[in-house]
């Protein structure tokens, strides 16, 4: 049994409660601990019921009773068979409780494997680390700055510190064009100029941040790009750099309407145009930096009538330049003469400038009204011809049914023999073309189902392959997930301590199984004996009853004709009666033994349950209701 | 250890013994490890064994091994975590060993140097406080009130061991507040250690 209550108390424990170090086993359970331990107990296996229930024992004799029963009832709730009631906490007897706490002990759930099963969350992980690392730094005393070790220094004088600050890096690789397509300059200053990353921040400590950083976008970047692929890019059917592209043209189309649709041009204004002009610059460069993105360079009229009306500026400045120095003097005259005559040659110019412009601006003008013309007399001129077509169709028509006229009869037949030949030939084509027709839907009909077979296979074939992916990733998780837990387990082990008593609970259940082992051979000994024994008593009676019964008939015979053999026959018969009363009297006597070594054993049960003293408390705690009681009426009557 | 894409091909340049040999491999590696602790270091790469490899392909190294290395550091990699990663990439035992010593040897550098991205608030080391008894003011004729005049050494992380000054005064209730709160302050760290 000592075992049996050293492992009940140690579960006890695990569960929770507080066992004294001198509670040693179950007798010593004090009604007060018995029920803290079934609450811990019920706790632990069920929440919601042990959740209602107190671990302490109210004062009150009546609240008492009420714990009572209600723990009763929920250890009958959980499946409980024994004989339970409130009685078994408040007057407790050893072997009842024995009983109710190894079944609650056993309906205790095997925690320790569940949670081995699965790994800890990293965050467990590095908060344990935490939690180490802070126990470490916390056993560790203080010490002043002077006396500090470099042991000490790593955690009591951190040293300056930085904030996290970031630099972009300029780096040998391009994540969107491949090493190949890169131009020869990109590559030459890859090669020859660019720092190597640690030199390029300005700060010592923005290295490792802007590393960090630089990683981390990376990473993310990737993470994002998978995530798209796997969720829209697989369903487009298209290699990853088809889709790329495609998705970047969309996005550059749509930046470009935004952008138009924003800075129409507003026809007379020079701001206006000249925003455009930058925006339309923009919108070349968006082109430009972008290796699918010739959908600007090939031009559109928007930025041909852009090129028109900005070429021909820093053609006259370049004239003007060519013809400001061919008037440079050769000769070398004074250098106000010089000054004067560039400023009125500066004037001049402007004012040729000026006039220029003017008449820019006015030719410009008459361009546009003559443009404004142009158009609307062409438009004049299409509807005129589409007009005059229409007439002179009529003027046919009317024409030859005029000449018709005259033979109106012959001219009749024969239009009708035309009609009916060509309807004729009508038929005749209808028919050839139906027996083209019939094979060419056929063909369309097959190819068209081919073509729908071909597209079930492949959407067929994609759902397979989103499947896959899935499945990898599963499966990588699930790796990963399983080496870490491994990682775990292998750091737990290691802490564990390692004289674990599991080889000492071996021994000692081989030393129990030897010992049961021992017993039952002892057992089947003395059944064997049990067994002889009887084979030999019983032997012995029928050798007896038939050493008596021919002794009998012998000595009957002779008992006729001799008196004194008849006296003995008399004796003999006396002597067998009384022997059978003394074996009779022998196993009454051994029935006797073995009432009394029952009634022993009931009487030490009844002892063991304390029935005294169990007595004694009931008296007091009836004592104690009936007070309750009284005080109670007391306090109606008062009210 | 998650590593990008652009980290994974640089060092398996690295581990190719085509590109790289070993004992340019090693002068390499310390140099990468050199570069992050040194600043500013001009010539990180800098070395005639390294000369005749493309450059711009050991800038990309470069790259790749400086952020491995960090990106260990930053996780407390152990042995086994730094080993089965670099063996993923195809290096060969020769070229962990001799990559895992050099991250021993700096490991704690490179803590520190990590551990130095932080704002740290200045360390209380001693105090020392003065008791008065406000008896009256000018405004008041009888106020009988304690005040405590505190004064805190602080030991600030900025300038080592330089130490500066904390100076102010409260009532009792606020000095009791105070020492309350350090002392659930203190609490909490001990409770933060039973995890």
């Amino acid at each position: 049994m000592e075992e049996v209550d050293r492992i009940l108390i140690h579960s006890l424990r695990q569960a929770g409660t507080d066992i004294d170090e001198d509670v040693q086993s179950v007798k010593q359970f004090s009604s007060e601990l018995i029920v803290q331990a079934v609450v811990r107990c019920l706790r632990v296996i069920d929440p919601a019921v042990g959740s209602g229930l107190s671990p302490s024992l109210p004062p009150g004799m009546s609240a008492r009773f009420r714990v009572g029963m209600s723990l009763a009832q929920a250890c009958q709730d959980l499946g409980y068979k024994g004989e339970i009631g409130y009685q078994t906490f408040l007057y407790s007897n050893e072997p009842e409780i024995r009983s109710l706490l190894m079944f609650l002990v056993e309906k205790l759930p095997r925690e320790s494997a569940e949670v081995s099963d699965q790994p800890a969350g990293k965050s467990a992980l590095l908060q344990k680390a935490i939690a180490a690392q802070i126990k470490a730094q916390l056993a560790m005393p203080w010490l002043p700055p002077s006396c500090r070790l470099p042991l000490h220094r790593k955690t009591q004088s951190p040293g300056p510190c930085h904030s996290f600050r970031a630099q972009p890096l300029s780096l040998p690789y391009s994540l969107k064009v491949p090493a190949k397509k890169q131009s020869k300059e990109v590559k030459e200053y890859w090669r020859e100029y660019l720092l190597p990353v640690t030199s390029q921040p300005s700060q010592a400590a923005s290295v490792p941040a802007s590393l960090l950083e630089n990683h981390v976008s990376e990473l993310s970047a990737a993470q994002e790009w998978e995530n798209e692929w796997n969720s829209q890019g697989l369903l487009s059917r298209l290699t990853p750099e088809d889709y790329r592209s495609r998705k970047r043209m969309r996005l550059q189309k749509r930046i470009e309407e935004q952008l138009r649709a924003a800075a129409q041009p507003r026809p007379d204004t020079h701001n206006a145009t000249r925003s455009t002009s930058d925006l339309s610059e923009l919108l070349n460069s968006f082109a430009g930096a972008t290796t699918g993105g010739d959908v600007l360079t090939k031009g559109t009229r928007f930025t041909h009538s852009e090129k028109f009306t900005f070429t021909q500026e820093p053609e006259k400045a370049a004239q003007q330049m060519a013809a400001a120095a061919s008037a440079l003097p050769s000769s070398h005259q004074s250098e106000e003469d010089l000054k004067a005559q560039q400023e009125a040659e500066f004037t001049a110019l402007q004012q040729q400038l000026q006039q220029l412009s003017v008449q820019m601006e006015e030719v410009g003008g008459d361009i546009r009204q003559l443009t404004v013309s142009i158009h609307q007399v062409s438009d004049e001129l299409k509807q005129r011809e589409v007009h005059n077509l229409e007439k002179e169709n009529t003027i046919k028509v009317k024409k030859q049914t005029i000449d018709l006229l005259p033979d109106a009869e012959n001219n009749l037949i024969k239009l009708q023999s035309l009609v009916e030949a060509s309807s004729k030939r009508v038929v005749h084509l209808a028919s050839q073309w139906e027996k083209h027709r019939a094979p060419l839907i056929d063909e369309h009909r097959r190819l068209k189902e081919l073509c729908s077979n071909r597209e079930m296979e492949s959407s067929r074939k994609l759902s397979e392959i989103k499947d896959l992916h899935d499945k990898i990733r599963q499966s990588a998780e699930e790796a990963k997930k399983k080496e870490s837990l491994y990682k775990q387990l292998i750091t737990e082990y290691e802490t564990l301590p390692k004289d674990v008593s599991r080889s000492a609970y071996t021994m000692r259940i081989l030393e129990i199984v030897g010992n049961i082992k021992k017993q039952k051979e002892e057992i089947t000994k003395i059944l064997s004996d049990t067994k002889e024994l009887q084979k030999e008593i019983n032997g012995l009676t029928g050798k007896l009853d038939r050493t008596f019964a021919v002794t009998d008939e012998l000595v009957f015979k002779d008992a006729k004709k001799d008196e004194s053999v008849r006296k003995s026959y008399k004796y003999l018969a006396a002597l067998h009666e009384n022997c059978t009363q003394l074996i009779q009297t022998i196993e009454d006597t051994g029935s006797i033994m073995r009432e009394i070594r029952d009634l022993e054993e009931q009487i030490e049960t009844e002892n063991g349950k304390k029935t005294v003293s169990n007595l004694e408390k009931i008296l007091e705690d009836y004592k104690a209701i009936r007070q309750e009681n009284s005080a109670l009426a007391a306090k109606i009557r008062e009210g | 250890m998650e590593l990008s894409d652009s980290v994974v091909k640089g060092l398996q340049t690295l581990a190719d013994p085509a590109y790289m040999d070993f004992k340019s491999f090693r002068i390499f590696t310390e140099a990468a490890f050199h570069s992050l602790l040194a600043f500013p270091t001009h010539s990180v790469l800098d070395y005639p064994e390294l000369k005749n490899i493309d450059q711009a392909l050991l800038k990309h190294c470069h790259i790749a091994a400086t952020t491995f290395i960090l990106e260990g550091v930053k996780q407390n990699a152990d042995r086994s975590t730094i080993c089965s990663c670099l063996e993923d990439l195809r290096f060969d035992s020769e070229r962990v060993d001799a990559f895992y010593e050099l991250y021993q040897k700096s490991k704690t550098n490179l803590e520190k140097l990590l551990s130095s991205i932080d704002r740290c608030p200045p360390h209380i080391t001693d105090v020392s406080w003065r008791l008065d008894y406000c008896i009256k003011n000018s405004h008041v004729h009888k106020v009988n009130q304690p005040s405590y005049l505190i004064s805190f050494n602080t030991e600030n992380g900025e300038n080592t061991g330089a130490s500066s000054e904390l100076n102010f005064s409260c009532t009792l209730e606020q000095l009791q507040d105070l020492v309350g709160k350090m002392k659930d302050a203190a609490k909490s760290v001990e409770r933060a250690t039973q995890l």
